[in-house]
């Protein structure tokens, strides 16, 4: 019997998931018949599922022309598991549909705007007033921004919308129908009807389904026409296409727009420190720390995003300012430039500002923020919270004593020790690095001590110094499949929740950390599974 | 050629809006109403207080406390109830707090994972302001105003107006995006206005057949999400139907100054501004049903121009007998009762349609998701009222529950009756013995 790790109440009592997964499914995931989905006994949940803000933005620039940027008019995503896609976190209100009549408004503008590109669509000119090229721009516009061809009901229902508009300019009902559509369901939401039965997804849902994974957008006129020539019901078609995908520019930031909310960076950018501590902290630094995690991401995507690449690469991206910043030599050349660093000092993703300083507070580092992180994000076992009675008091910032020796204080007690031993020994190997992610030799004018220790895990030792954890973190089983349960997440916008979805990490995972693996053969691997090619029947919920 | 609106013509090349009178002319009106519009604002402030904020003495002899004394120009129009056990459920203390503050209700299970409960959703029913614009039912372009004061992100512990159960409505931010939602309509020249209003009407029936022809096909969970889409359209689909503004001169176009609307230290500006957006919305008859929610609960704003540069929430932990956090958040809630002082001048100041000022017709309630931040006890939860909302409520009273076992939820059914809606109970039922004895 396999128990579902998402109800699991505590870390400590946590069998690991690897070992649950390999336990559970060890085979599930080669046994199929060539082609056919994997892990096809349950594809899981499939909620209906809505354009997050970042989603919106690149939908927007590709149909209409405008600035991706133009989506920050709308009310921010619900966030939840760290990430912006979770589909039954939305909620809907009258200051939602304002927005998006308001944005529509702008990006259809943006579009009439352009003769070239609203000619692009039909091969005419629809604001002409020609009836036979109105039509064919809204049957062309409609299939790009609904990713399929309108149905006959819509048709008329477009063509109405028309004519109620169009009275004193055919640009005018040109605008409406473009205002309507980029407001409608079709657009804004992915309905995927279900049978009675799972049911493969249907071609252009497919298709959909594979667009925003893969590059945060609706899907591209190459791959609506393979859809419409059927190519995607065989897994060759299918992966042809994500192959060409994987190839392009987009799904790089797709990759750093992942990874950035499994790494708790994206809030990088509305921080702020005690700038009498952190006297090189300006309103420029967390622009410029995002700059040079969002760089160090698409380099590792396009040289090679392995695990340990992310864990462990001693390499960095700055300007002359940043590396100023950090205490590194000016590169050569000018703007952002791939820096090589101590390899006993840093260790990729772990050791960059932006990572260090969101999790810090205002005034001191943070061992718990920053070993709870590990425990919670890199692991997949959130520490137990504190009980709700207790009274929860930090340490107050003595300046005459290390961080460390505070904290040490406030574990004394055995009965907080009991949980803050899962994080504060991890989050002390990081004391090397202040609040603001800058190198520091002493702490309270004492040495720095970054000895700590890692227990309860599949790489446990004694840690000093962020390198050291990297290289542990990097050969972990557990946190490889931590990894592939984030990536599920995302990819699915939902929890974990069956044993089907359990069979589908696993066979994520093994991609990530098997031979050769990396972030893009885990990508790859899942539209092989049936979570992502079949819907569950309507009734399931 | 196309003509420039009237906001085109203000705005100018910078964007930066030029406070000038309305030309009244321009202005498409409705009737005189025969009553006085009856009036409601909620503003929140987080992660409770101390068990100090209570004022001494006898319900119409008391002295306010330090963390109230910025009320004390309007004592006599405060209605202050202590004692109740604020009710909630499902969530971790804040989550259940907040959710509960206004809807009387638990949180539904959900996706927002908090401290020490299973993960919760949104709350049940809808809050007690979304049930007075409800029963008001009045003929204003909104039926509601959320403004807020860097509540950030989107989840359960930053949201306390539902418009009905699972729909949390989202307060705005940015003072400019209020100016633009708002007050744009006033400054458009009306030809121009009704084009634009029969244009969207068309539009929004078109999206609106498109939520409803799409909802059909998908499961019912599916179904129901579309569904509230398409009631937040028709919403704003009735918007265009409603006359703009009553003959009020003190309706002017608000001045909107350029702040940094996410910035810490920008917190008590941008707070101001939208108090001024929200009392000028209340003087052109915009909405009468208005929230303002400084931050959100776990809020760790840090209140840098008092000389505080520790996190809010990191301070409500501390200890009750740590004399520096003490202070602190004695300074911190004194503040916002500064804030609400502030809010109750701004009514006290303009003047209503009918004579009189918005204040006379108006009924504010401060509130807290928490009694006390260290605890995350909500037993003893803090409320302050203001003014009488046009009705018969009697003011400069201090009123305490001690001991008698009784839920908030009471207040909120004394707070419609108040307000002239009879209703007999609100949230959940098991929760309500009815209006609080001797409220109103």
């Amino acid at each position: 019997m396999c128990q579902r790790r998402f109800n699991l109440p505590k870390w400590s009592v946590c069998l690991p998931v690897a070992a649950l997964l390999a336990g559970c499914h060890g085979g599930g995931a080669t046994t199929t018949t060539a082609g056919a989905p994997l892990c096809a006994a349950d594809p899981g949940p499939a909620p209906l599922r809505r354009m997050t803000r970042f989603e919106y933005g690149r939908a927007l620039a590709d149909l209409t022309g405008v600035e991706a940027a133009i989506s920050q008019n709308l009310p921010p995503d619900e966030e939840t598991m760290d990430f912006d896609d979770i589909a039954t976190a939305y909620s809907v209100s009258s200051l939602h549909a304002q927005r998006y009549l308001d944005t529509a408004e702008k990006a259809a503008a943006a579009l009439l705007a352009n003769p070239a590109a609203l000619a692009g669509f039909a091969g005419c000119d629809p604001t002409a007033g020609d009836a036979g090229c109105v039509t064919a721009f809204t049957n062309a516009f409609g299939r790009r921004a609904w990713r399929r061809p309108l149905d006959d009901d819509e048709q008329r229902a477009m063509a109405q919308l028309y004519a109620d508009t169009a009275e004193s300019a055919p640009a005018d009902g040109v605008t409406a129908v473009v205002t309507a559509m980029l407001q409608a369901p079709q657009f804004l939401y992915r309905p995927e009807a279900a049978g009675t039965a799972a049911q493969p997804v249907d071609a252009y849902a497919l298709a959909t389904r594979l667009a925003f994974m893969l590059t945060g957008a609706p899907p591209d006129p190459s791959l609506l026409a393979a859809a419409e020539r059927g190519d995607l019901a065989t897994e060759s078609g299918l992966l042809a296409e994500t192959d060409r995908l994987l190839a392009q520019g987009r799904a790089a930031e797709l990759f750093v727009h992942f990874a950035s909310e499994w790494w708790e960076i994206e809030p990088v950018t509305g921080i702020d420190k005690n700038r009498s501590l952190y006297r090189n902290w300006t309103d420029a630094t967390p622009a410029a720390l995002a700059t040079e995690t969002s760089l160090f991401l698409t380099d590792a995507w396009n040289s090679g995003p392995t695990l340990a690449a992310l864990l462990t690469s001693p390499v960095t991206f700055a300007d002359a300012s940043l590396a100023a910043y950090y205490g590194l030599p000016a590169p050569g050349g000018t703007g952002f430039q791939r820096v090589a660093l101590d390899p006993t000092r840093a260790a990729g993703l772990l050791t960059q500002g932006a990572f260090l300083a969101v999790h810090a507070k205002a005034d001191q580092t943070s061992p718990v923020l920053r070993g709870k992180f590990v425990r919670a994000q890199l692991f997949c076992h959130p520490p137990p919270p504190p009980p709700p009675s207790i009274v929860v008091a930090p340490p107050v910032v003595d300046p005459r004593l290390p961080t460390r020796t505070r904290f040490a204080q406030h574990t004394a007690d055995p009965f907080c020790a009991s949980c803050h031993t899962a994080m504060d020994p991890i989050g002390f190997a990081f004391e090397h690095q202040d609040a603001a992610g800058v190198w520091r030799e002493t702490d309270a004018d004492q040495p720095v001590d970054a000895t700590g220790a890692l227990t309860g895990t599949d790489v446990d030792g004694n840690l000093d110094g962020i390198p050291s954890l990297a290289a542990k973190l990097a050969g972990s089983a557990e946190v490889a499949s931590c990894a592939a349960t984030q990536w599920f997440r995302y990819a699915f916008g939902r929890s974990e929740q069956t044993d089907g979805d359990l069979c589908t990490i696993s066979a994520l995972a093994a991609a990530l950390s098997g031979p050769q693996g990396d972030f893009k053969k885990m990508v790859r691997q899942t539209v092989r599974m049936a979570a992502f090619r079949n819907l569950p029947p309507e009734s399931q919920p | 050629m196309k003509r420039l609106s009237r906001r085109t013509l203000l705005r100018g090349a910078g964007g930066a809006a030029i406070a000038l009178p309305f030309l009244e002319a321009m202005l498409p009106r409705r009737a005189h109403a025969v009553a006085p519009p009856r009036r409601f604002i909620v503003m929140f402030s987080p992660n409770g207080t101390l068990p100090s904020w209570t004022p001494t003495g006898s319900e119409r002899s008391f002295t306010l406390s330090p963390i109230l004394s910025p009320l004390s120009p309007h004592q006599a129009d405060l209605v202050i109830v202590q004692g109740l056990l604020q009710q909630g459920g499902g969530g971790d203390g804040h989550q259940t707090g907040i959710g509960g503050m206004l809807t009387g209700t638990p949180l539904n299970p959900g996706p927002f994972a908090g401290v020490g409960a299973p993960p919760a959703g949104w709350a049940t029913g809808p809050s007690v302001d979304q049930r007075l614009a409800e029963a008001l039912a009045a003929p204003t372009p909104f039926r509601s105003l959320e403004l807020g004061v860097q509540v950030g992100a989107a989840d359960d512990w930053g949201r306390m107006i539902y418009r009905a159960g699972n729909q949390p409505l989202p307060p705005t931010d940015d003072p400019a995006a209020v100016y633009d939602a708002v007050f744009s309509d006033l400054h458009t020249d009306p030809a121009v206005l009704a084009h634009q209003r029969a244009r969207h009407k068309s539009i929004l029936d078109a999206v609106g057949g498109e939520y409803a022809r799409i909802g059909a096909r998908l499961g019912s969970a599916d179904k129901q999400r579309l569904d509230a889409h398409l009631t937040a359209v028709r919403e704003i689909e009735t918007r265009l139907t409603t006359n703009l503004v009553e003959n009020n001169p003190a309706c002017a176009d608000p001045k909107v100054p350029a702040v940094a609307a996410q910035s810490n230290d920008a917190f008590p500006t941008v707070g101001g501004v939208q108090m001024d957006l929200l009392a000028m919305a209340l003087a052109c008859d915009l909405t009468r049903v208005a929230s303002l929610q400084w931050s959100r609960s776990v809020s760790q704003v840090r209140f840098t121009w008092l000389g505080i540069p520790d996190g809010h929430h990191d301070l409500s932990h501390r200890s009750d007998t740590d004399a520096d956090a003490v202070n602190k958040l004695t300074m911190i809630n004194s503040w916002y009762a500064q804030q609400m002082a502030g809010l109750i001048a701004r009514l006290k100041a303009t003047p209503d349609a009918g004579g009189g000022t918005l204040f006379d017709n108006t009924l504010v309630l401060w509130c807290n998701e928490l009694a006390k931040g260290n605890t995350h006890s909500r037993q003893d939860a803090p409320y302050v009222l203001a003014g009488t909302g046009g009705g018969s409520l009697v003011t400069g009273r201090f009123l305490s529950y001690e001991g008698q076992g009784l839920n908030h939820n009471d207040l909120l059914v004394s707070i419609l009756n108040a307000m002239g809606v009879p209703d007999t109970t609100f949230g959940q039922a098991s929760w309500c013995t009815g209006p609080l004895p001797g409220f109103g």
